[in-house]
């Protein structure tokens, strides 16, 4: 038995952490916010020229023909520093519902472009006032005069100023209650409508899509019709792996603060490390980040098996590490105090994301069915 | 990463599995695993199943081959427990004389006592208790009042010791005294005696806990004997002693960990057949969900057991980062405990005959409230992890 990352894995984290902490870890997420994707871009140009974008697409479309658990290194440091963008939408849901569902042309199309960083997506799921369910999705695609046209809103589609392409989720079947959904891959135009939106985590940023008898084309349909809902489950396994990746990464580095913090500052003339209301508070912080990264690798691993519990152990590793990340990022605020409290230390820029991630693609109710049902409780 | 076993493991798992099928106790795989209440017959039955493990060279496997181990690896250690609690084997009376005493001497004790003690130890003839805690010092042990004072060449022991686990069946306790006085340095002057639970000086009295049971006890020494042949180490370097014996611990919380894996199995099943109003207690969402969240806490400390032991195999050590093991196994035995006695409505605060499911959730309940309490406290091991884990500063006044 061995249940650690290999060599290779940590090393290549090196380099990801040496890239991210020469353009200042946070500060990249930090100037999103003040509207400026300049280091963004290179961030993720840089990703690309590192060989990332390709880890996991085969080498026929020019990638390196990996695993996801090849990808947990890049997940976890982009995690530390907030790093945003479509990394995770482009790696994790996209590419894995190609590789399974497209036709040859549609790989041809996209694969070897997504691998060289020249295309990212991002994924346009979630209405407004719906959950994320095949109930949720009223966005129809309707046959008229012989063609497709798309009608309806997407809320929350992330930095889709940033996309070169849309995977959207969208109705078909008007009765199938299970699914009667399909997946579309949509091209950025100028014919989209995008409007960005306010969201309190202002360095990830959201918009809203409405389409007005957008048409579309057969080429745009990703699988079989009516058969999204059930396709995008596929996705959604690789996604949420990566996802727990990424959220371990930020919590190691929200522990990380906490700590380094309660050794310096000094109250009452000791360090605040030595009370133990802050000491065993950090430490709960430790134990849940090791609980997390534990179930985060094994999800990352057993995803690309068949082993019977591949579903139930991604979708509890989602669950535990989105509540965990909550909690110790709302920690990490009481104990840095009132400096905790302000916009110039990072603090809150983590809370913000474990707020976004936990309410992202399905609560954790939501997730703990889904664990439930793969168990066959 | 690698979860499979070896074929050399597989064929170690295969033999004990096959060595268990023919001699457990009659009637035991089939369900007939009721121990007897009797102490007297409690104590034959299990040092008669510890002899028949003995026997078949499975009481002992990491001991070294010489001293009557199999030399297991850390690995074949695991698939022990596994099996053992997949067949839910009676429990080890002599635990703390197999995994605690017998290696220490191993480690450090001498020839002579490697030649007396450790034999009796894997056949059960001897049974051993750790005599640590007293009224004065529980998790600070280095407030310890019992005093051994050299009388010609003997050593007279005065003193008490209290919450002994075993104490009542052991036939020795690995009991810490102290020797000599250091205010400033109350590590010093601190020697471990192998001392005799059957003489005079010796009184035994049990205790009984919440749970109803009687495994821990107070024991008192007026005048009790011991000899330099049972000091283990030297003089006044107990403390040491201690140690490398709690370093001798490799595999416990594994075992306890395969243990509250099983557990957890059960409730989901206690889940599936309890019903309410006619309906199954899983149809109810807010009890499923909170399954689902236990499995991803049981799974996640079992695999974070498996992350900590990839280290350990990997650097010959276990590191600091094990104490996270110890408290998440305790606070989630008792978080599950109480869950699965909670589901069971108004119903679920009755008793044996009266327990409506198996009547062992009630006691599960009551006893885990010990287990983040004995073996250091969770506060304690909050400390440590605090302090040697993270780097943070140390207690005032330690
Ligand atoms: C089931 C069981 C079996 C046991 N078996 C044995 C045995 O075989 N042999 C043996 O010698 N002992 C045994 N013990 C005793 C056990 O080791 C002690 O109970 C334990 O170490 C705590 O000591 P105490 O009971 O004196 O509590 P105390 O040390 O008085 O603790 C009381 C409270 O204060 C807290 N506290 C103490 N110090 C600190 C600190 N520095 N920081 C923060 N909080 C602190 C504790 O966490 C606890 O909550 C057993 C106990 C149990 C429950």
């Amino acid at each position: 038995m061995d249940f650690s990352l290999t060599e290779e894995q940590e090393m290549f984290r090196g380099h990801i952490r040496k890239m991210l902490d020469k353009f200042g870890g946070t500060q990249v997420a930090r100037e999103m916010i003040d509207q400026n994707p300049q280091n963004l871009k290179k961030v993720y140009k840089t990703l690309a020229e590192l060989g990332c974008s390709g880890i996991n697409i085969p080498e026929e479309y020019d990638g390196m023909d990996l695993e996801a658990l090849d990808l947990v290194p890049t997940f976890e440091e982009m995690g530390r520093s907030l790093v945003p963008g479509l990394f995770m939408e482009t790696s994790a849901l996209a590419v894995p519902i190609l590789k399974k569902y497209a036709t040859e042309e549609q790989k041809q199309q996209y694969l070897p472009a997504i691998a060289s960083g020249e295309k990212w997506i991002s994924f346009a799921a979630l209405e407004p006032f719906n959950d994320f369910s095949p109930a949720g999705i009223h966005c129809t695609l309707q046959q008229k005069d012989g063609q497709y046209v798309l009608n309806g809103t997407k809320t929350l589609v992330p930095e889709a100023e940033l996309a070169d392409a849309f995977l959207v989720l969208v109705r078909t079947n008007q009765e199938d209650q299970e699914d009667g959904l399909s997946l579309l891959l949509i091209d950025k135009t100028d014919a989209l409508n995008i409007e960005k939106q306010s969201s309190f985590d202002e360095s990830k940023h959201v918009a809203k899509m409405e389409f007005e008898n957008l048409v579309i084309t057969q080429e745009q349909i990703i699988g079989e019709v009516d058969k999204g809902w059930t396709q995008l489950q596929e996705g959604l396994l690789y996604f949420n792996a990566a996802l727990s990746s990424y959220i371990v990464g930020a919590m190691e580095q929200v522990v990380h603060m906490a700590t380094e913090y309660a050794k310096i500052r000094e109250q009452f003339g000791q360090a605040i490390g030595r009370f133990q209301a802050i000491k065993h508070s950090i430490v709960n912080m430790k134990v849940n980040l090791e609980i997390a990264r534990s179930l985060s690798h094994y999800a990352n691993w057993v995803v690309d098996t068949e082993e019977f519990d591949r579903e139930a152990a991604v979708y509890s590793a989602r669950t535990y590490a989105t509540e965990k990340f909550i909690e110790v990022s709302a920690h990490n605020i009481q104990i840095h105090g009132g400096i905790g409290f302000t916009e110039e230390i990072d603090c809150h820029l983590y809370v913000k994301r474990a707020r976004y991630y936990d309410q992202y693609l399905g609560s954790t109710p939501f997730y703990q069915e889904k664990v439930v049902a793969s168990l066959g409780w | 990463m690698d979860f499979s076993f070896t074929k050399k493991e597989e064929k170690f798992r295969a033999e004990l599995r096959t060595w268990l099928e023919t001699n457990l106790p009659e009637g035991w795989l089939e369900g007939k695993r009721d121990l007897p209440e009797d102490l007297d017959e409690y104590s034959r039955v299990l040092r008669a199943w510890q002899n028949t493990l003995y026997e078949g060279g499975w009481a002992a496997i990491a001991w070294p081959k010489e001293y009557g181990g199999r030399d297991a690896s850390l690995m074949e250690e695991i698939i022990y427990h596994q099996e053992m609690v997949r067949v839910k084997a009676p429990p080890l009376i002599n635990y703390i004389g197999i995994h605690m005493v017998g290696p220490t001497l191993i480690d450090i004790g001498t020839d002579e006592q490697k030649e007396r003690y450790l034999k009796n130890i894997l056949t059960g003839e001897e049974i051993w208790c750790q005599g640590y805690s007293e009224p004065g010092a529980g998790s600070d042990l280095t407030g310890l009042k019992t005093r051994a004072v050299k009388d010609g060449d003997r050593w007279l022991i005065n003193g008490q010791k209290v919450w002994t686990s075993f104490g009542h069946v052991a036939d020795k306790c690995f009991l810490l005294t102290r020797t000599s006085t250091h205010p400033e340095k109350k590590h010093r002057g601190i020697t471990v005696f192998m001392m005799d639970m059957d003489q005079p000086g010796v009184e035994t009295l049990p205790i009984v806990q919440m749970d109803g049971q009687s495994e821990f006890n107070e024991v008192y020494m007026t005048d009790a004997v011991a000899t330099d042949a049972d000091i283990v180490g030297q003089v006044d370097s107990g403390w040491h002693v201690l140690i490398a014996l709690m370093l001798h611990e490799r595999t416990g919380i594994g075992a306890e960990l395969f243990t509250l894996e099983k557990q957890f199995n059960d409730t989901v099943e206690l889940a599936q057949q309890y019903k309410v109003n006619g309906r199954p207690l899983i149809e109810n969402p807010a009890v499923r969900q909170k399954l689902a969240n236990f499995y991803a806490r049981v799974r996640g400390s079992l695999l974070n057991y498996y992350k900590n032991l990839t280290t350990t195999i990997k650097n010959g050590q276990p590191g600091a980062e094990t104490s996270i093991d110890k408290l998440v196994v305790t606070e989630l035995h008792q978080a599950l405990s109480a869950f699965a006695v909670e589901i069971q409505g108004h119903q679920g605060v009755l008793l044996d005959k009266d327990a409506v499911a198996d009547p062992k959730w009630q006691h599960l309940f009551l006893a885990s409230f010990g287990q983040t309490i004995g073996g250091g406290t969770s506060e304690v091991q909050r400390n440590t992890i605090g302090e040697r884990v993270l780097g943070l500063p140390k207690d005032m006044g330690r």
